[in-house]
Formats: structure tokens, C-alpha cells, sequence
């Protein structure tokens, strides 16, 4: 049972006809239309598309927290289930969800606890520490800033060293300023094991300067309309908006938005 | 007054001085206490506040032993009230289908009139504290079990989702996120059972205890001793403060911060078809009724007990319908079931719709607020039923006294309740409403009194059974008439079919009329306050 999680190499996430349709056929809500892909592994994916385009959806099917109406999800080869059950994975929430009667480090020790994996206070103070919460340890989540929250959501999806990390607008409840700090901070953590990300935002800046692929969704029901390579060096920092190529790159996620928008109204 | 917008910030002035409004407005109320006192000296109705404390004085040892005995028999009811809510909570957390049978059978149980499950609990338990205990448990089960039913769902779907990404279950919630979720709620729960427990056991010795407070305060009132029955009342009325206090303190020691509670009952289904949405609650009623009446026979039989004062559902049946005096049975039961309601409904009424009203008059005036919440929500913690002997004594045996009676016990909690509601009107709101300078009044109308909608609602709800309470209880200690009185008599001449009878009728009753407000709850809250209804 106690398989180490840090041994695996990072997964491949496969999605077969994956599609989600809420509701009864009385008034059926088609969240998310047949879809197939392949989230490469230890790249970083980034979704991005209008509200209720199906991309939180997507993430919350790969991770098993509701079941596909058709398809299916493969993560290396094994069932979201069974990755959840060894702690391979991660999801960040848009509103950090961390407990407000724990303190930063019971929040992060909380992923420890619930991977089944031994208490390991070093880990913790070690990834506190990393997120830059250095001195807030036994602080209570209401105590933080908007960014603090996320910081230690962030140090409680690492803990657990996961090889699939799903984030579902982790920085959208974060004013611009903080977004681009943790944008810069955060990244590097997971980058440089070699993770594989998924990412929905609604930000384009966010999504090309994190990801190594965009993948733009229409309005409801969601679809790809676009597939963007984001070649961009790294590791990446302030100075990659300043790239030339990030220019071009955001330019093309935005027409592929606009395109997806304009196709939904005309129909 | 200056709107909030521009009002020039507090922290400029030079020296703050401590905020004295609440001691002085305690003290000037008291003073007022002991005027109206004086001007009503010689009239037997009320003892001012230097009578009382020498009564206390000169009785000093007799009421400390008094108290001590109703405070043990409260504790223990107080301690398995809230144990089984918390059994009651976790079963229907385990078993959702099976929370709206709990819940009717709870409801049920909460709506039985104290006032007659008293003697025959007396009859039952022989001598001893059981029926005060059981009446304090009874009395205090229901409201903790609707605390623990909201708080063990108020966690947002975001955690569960969190324990679900690293593959746990329902266990795992539960232990992890749900029981810690729950605490604020429990505690706001706990804060307003502890007066509930006293008044419980109050009661539970009005009926042939042989020590206590209820027994001090039966005696006080057959000897007209206005001293005796108003300090009892104070010490009554002290003791539950201090205990909804204590529960506050060891709150905020705990952190919790206490929740917005409206108590809201589960909708009835959620998008099903009109037929379903009317059938479903008529089917659960019939079960919840069949269940209750297998529970009586079963548990009177199980335990053996004589049939003639345990009477089983049949005989109560044959009592109202079979007999051969049955059409009087039911003529003498319905009379007075006719009288009770004739004055609990306006009393209802009156309480409701005054608290309201003080509520908004007081959000007019915001001064008023900030020094008259904490003492509404003291005075809410008050057993007024210990005084309602005084009440008939100023206002006679007649309509008036009982609907006085009824309208206070209600006034208070609708008071509380509804100024919680109009505060959390969203700030927002109201400065839109500024922005346009808006007269207090304007905003009142159009912001706070929709924002205080759901609370006021909540609040109909739970005062149903506290109307019977406090009609039942005034028409059996003091005015003689109603299904108060028809208990008591039946209750002291062995007549225990016809006291029987009343308990099914009034339980009945009650929780009809409870979930009728609760339906009508429901419409409002939708419209109003959809985030509060459970889902």
C-alpha cells in the first residue's frame, strides 16, 4: 500500500470520449462535449475558455470527482481511483479550501494525513518554507492574506510529492499583483520535478507564461477549438512576458477565444 | 445622523473613552424596575429589585438548596437532550433516507405538551428527579438537533472534494471535516439549550416534585407571595443568562465564531414534479405516523405498564371514536382545544409581529441597537413562564392575561432573531441605498426588512411549540381554562384518557402547524435566501 509516490515518473493522462452531460433527458446540460487527449507527461497543459465552457469539468473528471457520462480517464495507465487511493495526485481550488481551524501546518500536514502516508514534520516546514510562509506556520487561515492562502494550498498539494497536479483557477481569487508573485514563485516548485500540470484559468497571461501548451475551449457545450504550443524557454520569469514570442503566443490564444465566441453566437 | 459613507472616522478623536452605554442602559433599567415597582406597591404584581435581593437574603439557604436540586435535574436532561440530538444528527447524517423519518418523529416528540407528559412521567418515574430530567432533555433535543443538522452540512463542497482527491470516504469526512464544521453550530445549539434545560426542569417539578425551584414557585404563587415568585424568576432568569454566557465564552475561547443559524428545514424535494413534491411529504407523514403509533404500543407493551394510566393507541382511539360517551369525549376535548387556540394564535400573532416591529424601529434608531441586542438576546434566555401567574394576577384570568402571556414568551426570540437578520443585511446593499441618500426608512423597506425575511420566518417556525407551551402552562397554573386546565383536572382525577387524548391532539397539532410554517418558510427562503437552503 505504501507505494512511494517520489519513485514513479510523472504520468501521461489520457482522455477517450470523455464527455459530461448533467441532468436527466428532461433538461439535460451538456457540460462537456466528446473529447480526446493526451496530456503529455511532466509538460504543464493550461485550459483556458469562457465561463462554463466544461474546463473545470475536464479537471474534476482526470481527478475522479465525478464520473464521465461516456469515456473514460487514464492516468499511466491506471484509473483516477486508483491514483487518488496512493495519493498520486493533487488539485488546488480556486478558493485555497483550507480548514480554518487548522493551522498552516496542520493544513499541510491535512494532504499527509488523508495520502495515508507517515506524519513527516520536516516535509511540511520544508515546503512552508518554500512557498515563502517562513513564520506562519502556526498561523490560522484567517490570519492570511488572499496570497498567503494560496501559498499554503499549494504547499499542502506538494507535500505529498504527487506526479499529476491538477489546479482549478488556483491564483483567480488573487488581485493582478499577487497573481504575477505567485506566477514568478510557485511554478518552479512542480517544474523543476518534472510534474505533470493541468491548468484552468481564466487569465491568458497566466496560461502562456505557466504552460508548455494552451488548449482553448469553446462556450458550452465545451470543445477544443484550439491546440497552442507555448515554446517558450525556461525557466520562465518576469522577463519571458518580455519575449517576443510571448507577445505572438498570448495574441493567438485571444484570436482562438474570439473565434470560439464569435462561432457560438453565430449559431 | 451622518450616513456611514461619510461619516468622519471614529479613532479621530482624541481619547477614546470606554463605550458605557450598555452598563448605563442595564442600570437605568433597573432603576426603572424598582419606580414601577414602587408606584405599583400593594397591587401583588411586582417586587422591585431591593425586595427581591432581600428576599434573596432571607432565604438565602432555602433557595440555594432549591436551586441546586433543579440546576442537577437540568444538567442531566440538558446532558442526554443534547447526547441523543447528537445520536439523532449522526443517524441521519449515515442514513440520508432516513433523516425526514427522524426528523417528523423528533418534531413529534418536541411538540408533546410538557404540561401532561409532566404527571404521567411523575406516574412512571414514582418519586425522584426522572420526569424533571426527561421534561429538560425533551425540552432542549429538538433545537440542538436542527444546529447539528445545518452545521454537519455547512462545509463547502470544496473540502469534500479535497478528502475525495486523495481517495477517502464518507468516514474520513466525517472525522475530518464535518464533526470540526459543526462545532460553531453545536455551541450556538448548546447556548440555546442551557435556558431551555432550567425551564424543562422547572416545569418537570411543577408537577409533585418534592424539592426545587418549580416547587418554590408553585407554593409563592397559591400564597400570593409576589416577593417569593419574582425573586424565583430573577434567580431563574439569572442562572439562564449566566449559563448562555458561559457557552459564549468557552465559544470564542474555541474560536468558533458563531454562525448565521436559520435552522432551515430540508426542502420537501427539489425540482420533482408538483404531484411528487405533494405526495412525497404526505407519504412520509403517514409513515412517521405510523412508526410513532408502533413506537407507543410497542415501547408501553415492552415495558409492561398498566394500561390504565399508560394508555396505548387504541384506547385512545376507542376514547374519542368507539365509546360509548366518545361524541362527549370529543365535545369536551374540542371545546377546549377551541378556547386554547382562540388565545395561543392571537398571543402568536401579537409576540411575532411585535418583535418584528421593535426590531425594525430599533435598526431605525441604530443607537438602539448596539446596547439593546445584548440584553434582548439576555432576556430571550429568561423563563417568562415562571412569571406567568403574576402576568394573569396584573391582567386577570381573563383573554388577556393568556395572550399576554403567549405574545412575551414568543416577543423575545422573533426580536433576537429578527435583529441577527436585519444586520446581515449585505453591506453592499445598504450602500447602494446610500448612494442614493436614502432615508432610513427607504432602506428599511427595501433592503433590511427582505434581508430580515428568512429570520423572521425561522423564528415563526420554532415559536409554534413555545405558543402551546406558554398557553398550556398559563391555563394550568393560573387561568383555569383551555386544555391547560382540562390536562391538569384529568391529570389529577385519573382520567387518563382524556389526558391522553389532548397529548395526541396537541402534538398533533403543533407539528401540522410546524411544517405548514416551514412550507411557507421554504417559499420565502427560495426567493429570499437561497444559499440557506439545504440542498
Amino acid at each position: 500500500m505504501a507505494a512511494e509516490p517520489r519513485d514513479r515518473p510523472p504520468p501521461e493522462v489520457r482522455c477517450q470520449g470523455l464527455a459530461k452531460t448533467y441532468g436527466d433527458a428532461g433538461g439535460a446540460l451538456m457540460a462537456l462535449s466528446t473529447t480526446d487527449l493526451v496530456f503529455e507527461a511532466g509538460r504543464t497543459t493550461a485550459l483556458v475558455g469562457p465561463s462554463g465552457c466544461g474546463k473545470s469539468t475536464l479537471l474534476r473528471l482526470i481527478a475522479g470527482l465525478e464520473s464521465p457520462t461516456t469515456g473514460s480517464v487514464e492516468i499511466g495507465g491506471e484509473s483516477p481511483l486508483a491514483v487518488r487511493k496512493r495519493a498520486g495526485l493533487a488539485m488546488a481550488f480556486q478558493d485555497a479550501s483550507l480548514l480554518p481551524w487548522r493551522t498552516v501546518r496542520g493544513n499541510v500536514a491535512l494532504a499527509l494525513q488523508l495520502g495515508r502516508m507517515p506524519s513527516d514534520g520536516e516535509a511540511v516546514d520544508r515546503l512552508i518554507s518554500l512557498v515563502g510562509l517562513d513564520g506562519f506556520e502556526d498561523s490560522r487561515p484567517s490570519q492570511l492574506s488572499g496570497g498567503m492562502r494560496q501559498r499554503a494550498a499549494i504547499a499542502r498539494c506538494l507535500v505529498t510529492e504527487p506526479g499529476l497536479l491538477l489546479l482549478d483557477e488556483p491564483f483567480g481569487a488573487v488581485d493582478e499583483l499577487t497573481r504575477l508573485r505567485l506566477n514568478q514563485d510557485l511554478p518552479r516548485l512542480w517544474e523543476k520535478r518534472g510534474t505533470t500540470t493541468i491548468l484552468v484559468t481564466h487569465s491568458i497571461t497566466e496560461a502562456v507564461l505557466l504552460s508548455d501548451r494552451v488548449l482553448v475551449f469553446s462556450a458550452r457545450p465545451g470543445r477544443v477549438v484550439a491546440d497552442i504550443p507555448v515554446a517558450l524557454p525556461r525557466p520562465r520569469s518576469r522577463d519571458s512576458l518580455e519575449h517576443p514570442r510571448f507577445r505572438m503566443i498570448t495574441d493567438q490564444v485571444s484570436a482562438a477565444l474570439m473565434e470560439g465566441w464569435q462561432a457560438d453566437a453565430a449559431q | 445622523m451622518t450616513s456611514p459613507g461619510l461619516a468622519v472616522p471614529r479613532a479621530a478623536a482624541p481619547t477614546r473613552w470606554p463605550d458605557f452605554s450598555r452598563p448605563l442602559a442595564i442600570i437605568g433599567m433597573v432603576i426603572g424596575w424598582e419606580l414601577l415597582a414602587r408606584l405599583l406597591a400593594g397591587s401583588y404584581i411586582l417586587s422591585g429589585p431591593i425586595d427581591i435581593l432581600a428576599y434573596l437574603l432571607g432565604n438565602a439557604g432555602l433557595m440555594t438548596r432549591a436551586l441546586l436540586v433543579t440546576l442537577e435535574a437540568a444538567a442531566w436532561g440538558f446532558l442526554w437532550g443534547n447526547l441523543a440530538a447528537c445520536g439523532l444528527a449522526l443517524v441521519a447524517l449515515l442514513l440520508p433516507r432516513l433523516q425526514p423519518l427522524i426528523s417528523g418523529l423528533a418534531l413529534i416528540f418536541f411538540c408533546l405538551p410538557l404540561v401532561a407528559t409532566g404527571p404521567i412521567l411523575r406516574v412512571l418515574y414514582g418519586t425522584g428527579t426522572g420526569p424533571q430530567v426527561t421534561l429538560a432533555a425533551l425540552a432542549v433535543y429538538y433545537t440542538t438537533y436542527l444546529c447539528l443538522l445545518v452545521g454537519l452540512r455547512a462545509a463547502p463542497a470544496s473540502w469534500f472534494d479535497l478528502v475525495r482527491t486523495y481517495g477517502r470516504g464518507r468516514m474520513t469526512e466525517l472525522l475530518r471535516i464535518r464533526i470540526f464544521a459543526t462545532l460553531p453550530y453545536f455551541l450556538a445549539g448548546l447556548q440555546i439549550a442551557a435556558p431551555a434545560a432550567f425551564l424543562g426542569a422547572m416545569v418537570g417539578e411543577f408537577t409533585g416534585a418534592e424539592r426545587g425551584m418549580g416547587v418554590l414557585a408553585i407554593r409563592a404563587m397559591r400564597g400570593l407571595d409576589v416577593d417569593a415568585t419574582w425573586a424565583l424568576a430573577s434567580v431563574a432568569a439569572a442562572v439562564s443568562m449566566l449559563a448562555y454566557g458561559a457557552l459564549g465564552w468557552i465559544g470564542r475561547r474555541l474560536g468558533s465564531v458563531p454562525p448565521a443559524l436559520l435552522m432551515a428545514p430540508p426542502p420537501a424535494s427539489g425540482r420533482s414534479p408538483l404531484g411528487l413534491r405533494l405526495a412525497l411529504p404526505l407519504a412520509m407523514g403517514l409513515l412517521t405516523l405510523g412508526v410513532v403509533v408502533l413506537l407507543w404500543q410497542g415501547s408501553m407493551d415492552g415495558l409492561g405498564l398498566n394500561r390504565f394510566f399508560a394508555k396505548r393507541p387504541g384506547d385512545v382511539f376507542a376514547f374519542l371514536f368507539t365509546d360509548a360517551q366518545a361524541a362527549a369525549n370529543r365535545a369536551t376535548l374540542l371545546s377546549a382545544f377551541g378556547a386554547t387556540i382562540s388565545l395561543a394564535l392571537p398571543g402568536y400573532l401579537l409576540g411575532l409581529m411585535l418583535g418584528a416591529a421593535m426590531a425594525c424601529a430599533i435598526v431605525i434608531a441604530p443607537a438602539l441597537s448596539t446596547t439593546m441586542l445584548p440584553i434582548a438576546i439576555a432576556l430571550r434566555s429568561v423563563p417568562i413562564i415562571t412569571t406567568a401567574p403574576l402576568i394573569t394576577l396584573a391582567l386577570g384570568r381573563g383573554a388577556a392575561g393568556t395572550i399576554t402571556i403567549v405574545a412575551v414568551m414568543i416577543f423575545f426570540p422573533t426580536l433576537v432573531a429578527c435583529l441577527e437578520g436585519l444586520r446581515r443585511t449585505p453591506g453592499q446593499v445598504i450602500d447602494v441605498f446610500e448612494s442614493y441618500a436614502a432615508s432610513p426608512l427607504r432602506r428599511l423597506t427595501g433592503a433590511q426588512i427582505p434581508a430580515m425575511l428568512p429570520a423572521f420566518f425561522a423564528s415563526a417556525r420554532m415559536a409554534i411549540p413555545a405558543a402551546f407551551l406558554a398557553a398550556t402552562t398559563a391555563e394550568w397554573l393560573a387561568t383555569g381554562g383551555g386544555i391547560g386546565s382540562l390536562m391538569a383536572m384529568t391529570a389529577s382525577t385519573s382520567a387518563y384518557g382524556m389526558l391522553w387524548s389532548a397529548i395526541v391532539l396537541l402534538a398533533l397539532t403543533a407539528s401540522l402547524l410546524y411544517l405548514l410554517a416551514g412550507q411557507l418558510e421554504h417559499l420565502v427562503l427560495s426567493r429570499f435566501a437561497s444559499e440557506q437552503l439545504v440542498k
